[in-house]
């Protein structure tokens, strides 16, 4: 028995050291999340900032080890369970800028830190998080793609729960972990379904396509929908989007910010994993594109439409983040064959302007307990400088000028007019039209805090402000998004 | 040189920026500062200004003056080739006359800003960012920065609108700020579809440069706006469609019934500095950009619609008159007059003949100057008892005569009294309407005899204005308290009437100041539209 797998042996050792050689940021970000759980256990009383320190160094480690990786090959790694290329480091450096906004985040957070629990468990678990998002950034193989997507998950639902201080904060995670749960089962039984139709898991084997292209089209149909529920329930598209206002309102609002970006970027690099895939297939019956596009339009409507009628700043935020990811999903669907800039470029401002957002919600909250739209009255005389740099960043995720969200839209339209140019389909067009519309409509309750902030006076007494780490952060931000409409080139360089 | 003219206000916002609120006080004179240097400058410009046939810009890059191209945005996106973005500037005898309506508009609202008295940081930083975008419009060749600067004027207005405006100004700034979005987000899906059918002939890249743009023999084969492709969208001409987007994005800015109801809200609402901006300036980008972007690039879907956009500019001229007519407001009734007044400008470049561009443009300095001068006048009353319903006013002549003989001269030069510049726009705008039938029969003689009732509704609202609130028994509704507070013009508003004025005068009188340097590029426009 043991005999025939002998001459296998030394090549899959060879194959899985060198393998290790491009699998460094992953090492590093398992090592520092023990590192970080040692530390907290034993150090953590005379060195009170040494798992903060930690992670903020190992993440910048990753980065540093990501970015030695840029213009790397198409590289298979253990044995095919990984593949490597430009794209997935890509990703890879924006999980690493989310992580480090959201470490910095919870440094400044004082409901996080005056916690009993303390902070250093989060560090650990972002950790964690973050691997798995890489994972998912280069996994090509369905089991690597389930186990990588649950270990996100997992981190996720410990992320919403950490405090959960009242009955809101515990619904937000009891209804975040019981979605999560069932969406994975059913994702984990489209896997199967898909494994006994073809008896492969690699999702580039040519036995696994032509597999796929020899069943029933409605099994293959309802597999492929099972699987895709699993990562539409990370991206919080429409119709899967039910949980995420909830549990947007109820997680600490660092959580949030991480929750609104990270997990829906490495989403978007598994669906792009699985779009390829589908155009390989020869079927015809299943109308993927019409699928994609009606995620995409609803998305954006739906999305748009409802944060009109939102009061509490952060659920306006969390349906704002569904129609930009529905505008993203429009971005991936008019993607020219392998070239994803600007989807790419689009996340990159997308995750400065989020995270910079739920920043300055953030502080307004800890500072003046403020959470509602209505609230913030007369806060720009309050806050002059930090409410300058909310408008700034509200625009741009409007998408107007003189910011850089501007230019990230106007990079996803002109890709989208391109593809109607050179294809002709009325979807593109169609969608093309509804995502104007929607960016008008999105102009509308954005407004709402310039309205109420400028706009309205006051009608409580001032409150003392004080300019805090997390104000100076959302203000460099908040700069970020001005010059790079002037210098885009600095992001572009990478791309 | 253009650049400086663009970015001088921005650096003296800054400066205000980091000026300690102590000095609060003289960021009006650096306001006031910066406008009086880009009169002078824009001045050189206009004297230094070549207005030879060899120089008249419109579609031939070489002929455009004060050029500056500077590569900006490459991106490569794939497939589609490199995106092509420059920061592109450079004036023609239609863009010219702009420059030093802009610097003598802002130096007027800037001395009407002395009114202004809260916030005053925010305010005059908002207010030169303001005039940076403007100006930028105005002399940027590169739709995509045409674009950014066009947006970049919603911000500052609404917040100007929105903080320093009267009791309705939530509802008027938002309501401004999304009938100008609505038109210019389906706008920039135009540029977008241009800059994939326009291709550089020099690079081989698709590019976003207007100038190229006007050129068919650019376009790539089979292109979406390609006239030899000629392709449907929803059932018609997608160029015909492109032009009717663009038109809708400008003709809300200018305004036309029926897309004008923002603009009665917004002035009223504005304080006096920025309703002297909004109708001096805003409206002209507008007709500016008509007459850049929807004919220039667009000549063939022009010619297809201009019997519609001549009776449009019709409808302006008599529905906002006979608004003009009702209105108790003496601000609102200046606010619909310039619906009427703006109309003539449609329907000049509707006629699309030499007379009536070259009216359309006396007729967009000339209402940029009066209408600055109007507001200003409302400005002054309703500053000294806050107040401008007409028939709380009665016998203002024997109360404040020098105001009253501003407000005459405002009036008569408004309503086309021969000698002043709006007599020679509008002539020349009814000549061109009229001959219009008869040199291409684009536009049919009834508009112009139609347009020309217009002329009489005006004069009846503004002289029927002048008997009730100037004439007769002085009668005021605050009785003596009033009476007290309503002093004579002083030095600082005569500063900012008599150029005005003088603009009014000069070009009633010598229309060839303007007509002279910019003749060469209407002729070339004209040329260009008609083929």
């Amino acid at each position: 028995m043991m005999n025939e797998y002998l001459p296998v042996i030394s090549s899959s050792i060879n194959d899985t050291i060198s393998s290790l050689a491009y699998f460094q940021s992953e090492v590093t970000l398992a090592v520092g999340f023990l590192l970080v759980i040692l530390s907290d256990l034993f150090l953590s009383k005379r060195f009170s900032q040494l798992s903060f320190g930690l992670t903020i160094g190992i993440v910048l480690l990753v980065m540093v080890q990501s970015f030695t990786f840029l213009n790397v090959e198409n590289t298979s790694l253990f044995g095919g369970m990984l593949i490597m290329n430009h794209l997935s480091i890509l990703f890879k450096i924006l999980f690493c800028l989310v992580s480090l906004l959201f470490v910095l985040f919870i440094r400044y957070n004082r409901s996080l830190l005056l916690h009993e629990k303390g902070t250093s468990d989060l560090y650990a678990i972002l950790l964690a998080v973050h691997l798995g998002m890489n994972l998912m950034a280069m996994s090509a193989n369905l089991l690597m793609v389930f186990m990588a997507l649950e270990m996100v998950s997992l981190g996720s639902y410990l992320m919403v729960g950490y405090i959960s201080g009242d009955q809101k904060q515990s619904e937000a995670s009891m209804k975040y972990a019981l979605f999560g749960a069932v969406c994975s089962a059913i994702m984990l039984y489209g896997i199967s379904l898909l494994y006994g139709y073809t008896g492969s898991l690699y999702l580039n084997d040519p036995s696994f396509i032509s597999g796929l292209n020899n069943i029933p089209p409605m099994a293959l149909g309802l597999a492929l929908t099972m699987v895709l529920i699993g990562v539409a329930f990370k991206l919080a598209v429409v119709p899967l989007h039910f949980w995420a206002p909830d549990v947007y309102e109820g997680a600490p609002t660092p959580v949030t910010a991480f929750l609104s970006t990270a997990p829906k970027i490495a989403g978007f690099a598994l669906l792009i994993k699985f779009i390829v895939l589908i155009k390989a297939l020869n079927h015809t019956f299943l109308d993927i594109k019409l699928i994609v596009a009606s995620i995409a339009i609803a998305s954006m409507v739906l999305g748009n439409f409802a944060a009109i009628w939102q009061n509490n700043t952060k659920r306006m935020l969390a349906y704002s983040s569904i129609g930009h990811t529905g505008f993203m999903f429009m971005a991936l669907f008019v993607a020219p064959g392998q070239g994803y800039n600007a989807l790419i470029f689009y996340m990159f401002i997308y995750v400065i302007m989020n995270m910079a957002a739920f920043l300055i919600v953030d502080e307004i909250e800890e500072q003046t307990g403020k959470q509602n739209l209505e609230d913030y009255r007369g806060l720009g005389r309050q806050f002059s400088v930090l409410m300058v740099c909310f408008v700034f960043v509200l625009v741009s995720l409007t998408g107007l000028p003189p910011t850089v969200g501007f230019t990230a839209k106007f990079l996803v339209f002109s890709t989208a007019l391109d593809a109607y140019n050179s294809s002709g389909s009325l979807i593109i067009l169609v969608m093309i039209i509804l995502a104007a519309i929607s960016t008008l409509v999105s102009l509308f309750y954005y407004f709402k805090i310039p309205l109420n902030a400028y706009l309205k006076e006051s009608i409580s007494s001032d409150v003392r402000i004080s300019i805090t780490a997390k104000a100076y952060l959302s203000m460099f931000l908040a700069f970020l998004l001005l010059l790079l409409l002037v210098f885009p080139s600095l992001i572009q360089q990478f791309l | 040189m253009l650049s400086l003219l663009i970015f001088l206000p921005l650096i003296a916002a800054l400066l205000i920026l980091v000026l300690p609120s102590r000095f609060q006080q003289h960021y009006k004179y650096i306001t006031l500062g910066v406008s009086v240097i880009q009169f002078v400058l824009s001045l050189f410009i206009y004297f230094k200004f070549n207005s030879s046939t060899f120089a008249a810009g419109i579609d031939k890059e070489s002929q455009y003056q004060l050029l500056e191209k500077l590569p900006w945005i490459r991106l490569n996106l794939g497939n589609i080739g490199k995106l092509e973005i420059d920061y592109f500037l450079g004036i023609d005898g239609l863009s010219m006359p702009f420059l030093i309506l802009s610097a003598l508009v802002t130096f007027v609202a800037t001395l009407a800003s002395w009114e202004i008295k809260t916030k005053l940081k925010a305010y005059f930083s908002l207010f030169l960012l303001l005039n940076t975008a403007v100006i930028g419009v105005f002399c940027a060749l590169d739709f995509f920065l045409f674009y950014i600067f066009y947006e970049l004027m919603l911000l500052p207005l609404y917040f100007l609108i929105g903080i320093w405006g009267g009791i309705r100004r939530e509802y008027a700034a938002i309501k401004f700020f999304l009938y100008t979005l609505f038109g210019s987000v389906f706008m920039l899906l135009v540029i977008i579809g241009l800059y994939f059918s326009v291709i550089n002939p020099a690079t081989g890249n698709h590019t976003f440069n207007m100038i190229l743009m006007m050129d068919p023999a650019n376009y790539a084969d089979g292109s979406i706006f390609s006239a030899i492709a000629d392709k449907n969208l929803f059932g018609i001409s997608a160029r015909l469609l492109a032009f009717i987007v663009l038109f809708v994005a400008f003709a809300i800015k200018v305004p036309i019934v029926p897309l004008h109801t923002w603009l009665p809200d917004a002035h009223v609402e504005a304080p006096t500095p920025i309703s002297i901006i909004l109708a001096g300036l805003l409206l002209k980008v507008g007709g500016y950009g008509m007459i850049r972007v929807c004919y220039s690039i667009f000549p063939d879907s022009a010619m297809l619609s201009a019997w519609w956009i001549g009776l449009i500019g019709v409808i302006s001229i008599i529905y906002g008159a006979l608004n003009a007519l009702a209105q108790t407001d003496l601000k609102r009734l200046i606010a619909y007059s310039s619906v009427s007044h703006m109309g003539f400008v449609l329907l000049g470049i509707a006629s699309s003949t030499t007379e009536g561009v070259s009216g359309a443009m006396l007729q967009m300095i000339s209402h940029g100057g009066l209408s600055a001068m109007l507001f200003f006048l409302v400005g002054m009353i309703y500053e000294r008892v806050q107040d401008r319903e007409i028939a709380n006013f009665s016998g203002l002549a024997e109360i404040m005569p020098q105001f009253t003989a501003f407000v005459i001269v405002a009036f008569f030069a408004s309503l086309g009294l021969p000698g002043f510049s709006a007599f020679m726009a509008e002539a020349f705008t009814l000549i061109g309407a009229f001959t219009s039938e008869q040199v291409n029969g684009l536009i049919p003689r009834w508009m112009s005899l139609v347009a020309s009732i217009g002329i009489l509704l005006s004069a009846a609202y503004f002289l029927w204005t002048l008997q009730r609130m100037f004439f007769g028994q002085p009668r005021l509704k605050g009785a003596a308290d009033w009476f007290s507070k309503l002093s004579d013009v002083n030095a600082r508003e005569k500063l900012a009437l008599i150029p005005l004025v003088a603009l009014a005068l000069a070009l009633g009188i010598f229309p060839s100041l303007l007509f002279d340097k910019m003749n060469a590029s209407v002729l070339a426009f004209v040329q260009l539209i008609s083929g």
